[in-house]
């Protein structure tokens, strides 16, 4: 345990400066990140030893869950309901929301399945905003070159231009399904759209909500998808596997449903995986922003299925997580405020970085104040302050979310600072797709955070809500095309698949004298699993 | 706050510490977790919607466990999910024209009418709304301010559970809510920038040096 300073010293310390200095920068960015970014710590990162990957670095913690057996063998298979679709979406975040109704609405029938519900996601808890070059001396090019550096040269270009491109045509889309924008004037020029900085961005580009931008956006999706016809929704079942042809193309997935405790194959001529990251995974022990479902299940799946994965000893630690109550730590505390003039402060009473500085570069910052014994501790909880007294007193109306989490904190933003360590966040990596969301396996697409190379290695504020949609719905768009050309190629419903996958998997799995009694994907976090309910008596 | 407090959860008594909400409080059992829980404390997506009756109280009221400290002698029962039988379809492409608003909504949510003012989805409310209000607004034909009483709706349909009516009350209010966005917002630099992309302008150069310094 460092040392720090106390909270009531680290106080009158903030209060002895109305303006608090800049601390010198010793230290130049690559170097901070070197030595203070938790993606660079020395467990932080292993090889992983099979599957298409093989070879290339991951967390060990993910390495883990990627390197393990699965869930069911061919047994299950035999007594589960049966079903079939052109199209099987599976994650109800905003991805998945997106990618079924795009599909729908291209003709296709889809199946969507959840683990939790439709909208049981981080896309619900995102806050910040989303990122659309609008602004008349800004362009997509910029968009794209923010993005680029901010991931430090190492985005798929295609990916991340195709994103940047498809901004615009995103928020209109948006915008024709109800959602609303944070305007500067509602009264000129159909709206004037509020744009606000993020940081490592050349200019003002983020558009919001308030701050609660991702409840905005998925209140009115979920409502879209339960409301369209031809989307069948599946709460609470989780996917356990997916199912392979002989050819090795994905053929569907196998489901538990929850409710009546079985099995349900899903027969499908396309398949999409838009299930999220893995921060309940706490790499590096770190709190997490997350949702309780972010657990890399569709991760596992793809890559046991074998479908390539990069980056995947990159994440994401959002510089403001709640520090102090222990019982909201890892909240997140959106960018917002330091878009809007909040201050990092560290026990000493100085700021130590540039606020909007691209967020890996304000985590380190920060990681390195509370090594070097600056930071601050209340009641155990170390950290730095978020001092934003700055923010003005319209705070409620313009930041009602980060109001509301004060308030739980027991803290008065327009008086005293918040307590805010990094929080895991993000996953920038994932599976490797093309500019239509497929995989190297045919009839297996991804959208959303599982996948990786839109963001490179450090993702911006703005570009995930952005990602989620430019992809899920390309996604959807191919989905729905493919599954129409086999449809014309054959009328009969999608053939069933199997789990030869998982047996090849088994064998490597022994050849490299892994364990195989670990079993992925882990579905629930913490320590407890679910047992997966099946017929008793013996096998005949 | 080494002090431990008895709650029963789903009829089951547990040990809770002080300080602790109800959800961190259930996340501590044996099993794993499959309903009722979603962002852990944010308090945005209505999942861990639950009945609470502190000790020594008759009635119960509705809470987001999430957001609900435990104290000594609480009766906690979540309350589920299901998809319901009964939705209200509509289109976002049928919202277009602001003309046909009043009879739109009537026609898609005939319920409305039918509110009795018993006041039982402003009593459900976890964030406060003044849903009721918002049902008689709409009621009236004055659907902006009706759809702004909804702006901090999370959905959790807690109001759709209370109404002997089956107004759906949180749907009326989104669905206000998405027709006035759908009418009104036509941002210009929106229009002008789909304008230029429309035209082939704005492509992106992918390899355009934009190594500005990192230092």
């Amino acid at each position: 345990m460092t040392s720090a300073i106390p909270y009531l010293q680290a106080l009158s310390n903030l209060h002895a400066h109305a303006q608090p200095a800049l601390r010198p920068a010793d230290l130049s960015r690559s170097a901070l990140l070197a030595q203070y970014h938790p993606d660079n710590a020395d467990n932080a990162s292993t090889l992983l030893q099979i599957g298409p990957s093989r070879g290339q670095p991951c967390h060990p913690r993910l390495a883990a869950l990627l390197q393990s057996n699965a869930l069911i063998d061919g047994f299950d298979l035999a007594g589960a309901e049966q079903r079939s679709t052109e199209v099987l979406v599976i994650g109800g975040g905003g991805a998945g929301a997106a990618a079924a109704l795009t599909a729908a609405r291209s003709g296709a029938e889809v199946i969507l399945a959840s683990k939790l519900r439709l909208g049981d996601s981080n896309t619900v808890m995102a806050e910040g905003g989303i990122q659309a070059a609008l602004a008349a001396n800004d362009s997509p090019q910029q968009h794209f070159d923010d993005a680029m550096r901010g991931g430090h040269q190492a985005a798929n270009a295609q990916l991340l231009a195709q994103m940047a491109s498809d901004a615009p045509g995103v928020i209109r889309w948006l915008i024709e399904l109800g959602m609303h924008f944070d305007l500067e004037d509602p009264f000129t020029d159909g709206g004037k759209l509020r744009y606000k900085q993020a940081g490592g961005c050349s200019q003002p580009r983020i558009l919001c909500y308030r701050d609660y931008t991702g409840l905005e956006m998925m209140r009115v999706l979920r409502e879209t998808v339960e409301l369209e016809p031809a989307i069948t929704q599946l709460n609470r079942c989780p996917v356990v596997e997916l199912l392979s042809h002989e050819d090795g193309s994905c053929a569907g997935a196998v489901l538990y449903d929850l409710e009546y405790q079985r099995f349900i194959v899903v027969s499908a001529r396309q398949t999409i995986l838009a299930t999220g990251g893995c921060g309940r995974l706490h790499l590096q022990d770190f709190p997490t922003s997350n949702h309780y479902g972010a657990t890399a299940d569709g991760l596992v799946l793809a890559y046991r299925i074998g479908a390539g994965l990069r980056d995947m000893d990159a994440f994401q630690y959002h510089p403001t997580g709640v520090a102090w109550p222990q019982r909201l730590r890892g909240g997140l505390i959106s960018e917002a405020a330091r878009s809007g003039g909040a201050l990092l402060v560290n026990g000493l009473g100085e700021r130590f970085v540039e606020e909007l500085a691209p967020r890996d570069v304000v985590t380190a910052a920060i990681l390195r104040e509370c090594a070097a014994g600056r930071g601050i501790e209340r009641n155990g909880q170390i950290g730095v302050f978020l001092d934003t007294r700055q923010l003005g007193a319209d705070l409620a109306s313009r930041l009602p979310a980060l109001q509301h989490l004060a308030d739980k904190c027991g803290i008065d933003p327009s008086r005293e600072p918040m307590l805010i360590y990094p929080t895991l966040h993000y996953q920038n990596g994932g599976v490797i797709i093309d500019g239509n969301g497929q995989t190297a396996v045919p009839g297996l697409l991804c959208a959303g955070e599982i996948t990786g190379g839109i963001h490179g290695r450090n993702r911006l504020m703005g570009n995930a809500l952005l990602d989620i949609l430019a992809f899920g719905r390309r996604a959807g768009r191919q989905a729905a095309r493919l599954a129409q050309a086999a449809r014309h190629k054959s009328t009969l419903p999608p053939q069933r698949g199997g789990i030869e996958h998982v047996y090849r998997w088994q064998r490597q799995l022994a050849l490299a004298g892994l364990d195989s009694s670990q079993q992925a994907p882990l579905l629930y976090p913490g320590d407890a699993r679910l047992k997966l309910q099946r017929p008793t008596g013996p096998r005949v | 706050m080494s002090e431990t407090i008895r709650i029963s959860i789903d009829g089951k008594v547990v040990d809770a510490a002080a300080g602790n909400s109800i959800l961190h409080t259930r996340l501590q059992g044996e099993e794993a977790l499959t309903a009722n829980i979603g962002c852990m404390g944010q308090g945005v997506c209505g999942s861990c919607r639950c009945l609470v009756r502190k000790a020594g109280e008759r009635s119960a009221e509705t809470r987001l466990a999430c957001e609900t400290v435990v104290e000594d002698g609480m009766q906690v029962s979540f309350i589920d999910y299901y998809l319901p039988d009964h939705v209200h379809r509509y289109r976002p492409q049928d919202l277009r024209d602001g003309w046909q608003a009043l009879p739109q909504l009537q026609q898609t949510f005939p319920e409305i009418s039918q509110c009795r003012h018993c006041s039982g989805c402003d009593r459900a409310c976890p964030r406060h709304i003044p849903v009721q209000q918002g049902i008689a607004l709409a009621n009236s034909g004055q659907l902006q301010a009706a759809a702004a009483l909804f702006d901090a709706c999370i959905m959790c349909n807690l109001c759709t559970l209370a109404c002997p009516e089956n107004i759906r009350p949180n749907h009326v209010g989104l669905y206000l809510r998405r027709a006035q966005a759908i009418q009104n917002l036509r941002p210009g630099d929106l229009l002008r920038r789909l304008e230029q992309q429309a035209r082939g302008e704005m492509a992106i150069n992918t390899l355009a040096d934009n190594t500005r310094s990192e230092a």
